[in-house]
């Protein structure tokens, strides 16, 4: 088998600069590309939000731009309340995807009673492992993922982006 | 109207699983020459419809349309039907349904339904990565949820906690379908047996899963005819093994969608499989094997419970008092399932069937006795979506 060579170009050079990587990690957030960016422009306030139809009151999570309950196109941004329980947690110590730090935390988390989610899968971040166990309060929380840049008309724009886990709740 | 026609599975095969120095294109042609010696006679121009399953197949290739390069692969013709399907770890079993429905309504004569994974990429980190694509890449996939050992143990979880199920109950399953791959020359873990100790002794993947509660990281290929009752009868002097009914349900893309109470309670299989049920006219208690999903050892054990084998929150002692072995009352995965025969998606399914239709022929290496009834069981990604499949010896009257 040939030794690697660091002058050696592998891969495919013609796409060098301009796809970061094969499979973006990250949703497109801006207007240009996602009719759901009020979702992230609010994250980036740090306010977890999502659509409620006019028509039918009907609340749903991931947010829509036509409701699953009656189909209507008259939505609403709303507010979710931030804090949440952990029911189940696993950490992955090794072998987490390539852009997730070991080790990955995630968690399988129950709302209260008056939360329009009942549960949800999600990240845990800024928590050691062994610190969070079943029942502990967690809260929501954004940070900065990578920017990309999308061709808008002549010019290439650069789309600053941000996401969101949650965290434990100090006590 | 015409009378619908019964749709009839023929034979099949599958190529060796495991990490193969093989591509997609190779290892279907290798599991269509399996396919041809279990169906003596058969001919590439006997088929007319071909329904290619496969989730990876554009990235292992590099081509988006791979029907067509399939069926040229595989020297056939299409003049029904030539498409891909991708409805990840259920594939060839979707495709089944597919199959079925055109040959009932008189579309199609004879489908090849094959499907095929490389899961084993030429780097490891890709593998792992890849898995990013399997969920709704905008919500859960941003969370990191990529391979599926992380959400599967926090169903462990739920039903340890909920219906008291343990560790050695899961790894009752392990030990008995490595016992039944024992044999399968085509199983990833063929001649390798496994042992209680072995399983509670294993490193740990994820809690609270050990190496051998996860099945693993598979290449293959499998392939089935499914035909008309008349053309089958052409096809062979086997007894006919009939498909009698099938339920496919999918509640949910995303977490939050989730359709359970709690992560142990699969509404959506239930459901799936009393449709199923309906369509063939029979009850669970009539199933004499069953091919279920078990992805993971705690999958088995809540898969039986959904599908009616034993009650709610009992297939811990079900799995663990035997009753999944050949003399039990419900033999499942009898070549050795996920776990011990690996998982190429698409494959899976039709690989299932194959064992089935062996096994509703009297032909199966770890045989039932007088199997009237088998059912197949897929569910896809992290539990978004359950197809059920039920053959009998008899068509539904």
């Amino acid at each position: 088998m040939a030794e690697l060579k660091s002058a050696k170009i592998y891969g495919v050079p013609q796409l060098d600069g301009k796809y970061s990587v094969v499979l973006d990690m990250w949703p497109l957030e801006d207007p240009e590309q996602n009719r759901l960016y009020p979702f992230y422009d609010n994250m980036k306030q740090g306010r977890w939000t999502t659509t409620k139809c006019k028509k039918c009151g009907y609340i749903s999570y991931p947010p829509v731009v036509a409701c699953p309950n009656c189909w209507g196109d008259e939505l609403e941004w709303i507010d979710l309340p931030k804090t949440a329980k952990v029911v189940s947690l696993t950490e992955t110590m090794a072998g987490a995807p390539l852009g997730f730090d070991s080790p990955l935390i995630v968690a399988w988390l129950g709302f209260d009673k008056s939360h329009p989610l009942k549960h949800l899968f999600v990240r845990i971040i800024n928590c050691q492992a062994g610190q969070l166990k079943p029942g502990d309060e967690v809260q929501f929380v954004t940070f900065e993922v990578p920017s990309i840049p999308i061709d808008v008309k002549k010019e290439t724009k650069i789309c600053d982006r941000v996401y969101y886990a949650f965290e434990p709740v100090k006590k | 109207m015409a009378e619908k026609k019964k749709a009839c599975i023929v034979g099949g095969g599958t190529c060796k699983f495991g990490v193969r120095a093989a591509t997609i294109f190779d290892m279907l042609q290798e599991a269509a020459h399996a396919m041809s010696q279990d169906i003596p006679g058969l001919k590439p121009k006997d088929i007319d419809g071909l329904i290619f399953a496969s989730t990876t197949a554009g990235r292992n290739s590099n081509s988006l349309n791979t029907a067509p390069i399939v069926a040229h692969r595989l020297g056939i013709k299409p003049s029904s039907i030539c498409v891909r399907v991708d409805t990840l770890c259920s594939g060839s079993n979707t495709a089944i349904i597919l199959a079925t429905g055109l040959i009932e309504s008189g579309i199609s004569d004879v489908v090849l339904v094959c499907g095929t994974e490389k899961l084993n990429l030429p780097q490891r980190w890709e593998s792992i990565y890849m898995n990013l694509m399997t969920n709704d890449h905008d919500w859960d996939s941003a969370m990191g949820l990529a391979v599926p050992p992380p959400f599967f143990g926090m169903i462990a979880d739920a039903h340890m906690k909920k219906y008291g199920t343990t560790k050695e109950q899961m790894g009752s399953v392990s030990v008995t379908n490595y016992a039944y791959g024992f044999n399968n020359p085509n199983a990833q873990f063929g001649g390798k047996s496994l042992t209680i100790d072995d399983y509670l002794n294993a490193r740990t993947v994820c809690d609270p899963f050990g190496l051998n509660d996860c099945c693993p990281v598979t290449d293959g290929a499998s392939a089935v005819i499914i035909a008309s009752e008349e053309r089958a009868k052409a096809m062979t002097n086997r007894p006919l093994v009939y498909i009698r009914g099938t339920g496919q349900v999918a509640t949910h893309g995303m977490s939050a969608g989730w359709p359970g109470e709690t992560l142990a309670d699969w509404p959506h299989l239930k459901k799936a499989g009393e449709i199923a049920y309906k369509a063939a006219q029979i009850t669970p208690k009539d199933i004499d094997v069953a091919q279920t999903h078990d992805c993971f050892s705690i999958s088995e054990i809540v898969e039986v419970e959904e599908l009616g084998f034993c009650k709610k929150g009992e297939g811990g002692a079900f799995v663990a008092s035997g009753q999944v072995k050949v003399d039990g009352q419900t033999p499942t995965n009898t070549d050795g399932g996920l776990l011990a025969v690996g998982h190429p998606y698409g494959a899976t399914g039709a690989r299932q069937a194959v064992e089935i239709c062996k096994q509703l022929q009297g032909r199966a290496l770890n045989q039932v006795k007088n199997a009237k009834f088998g059912l197949t069981h897929n569910l896809s990604g992290v539990c978004a979506q359950h197809t059920v499949v039920i053959y009998g010896t008899e068509p539904v009257k």
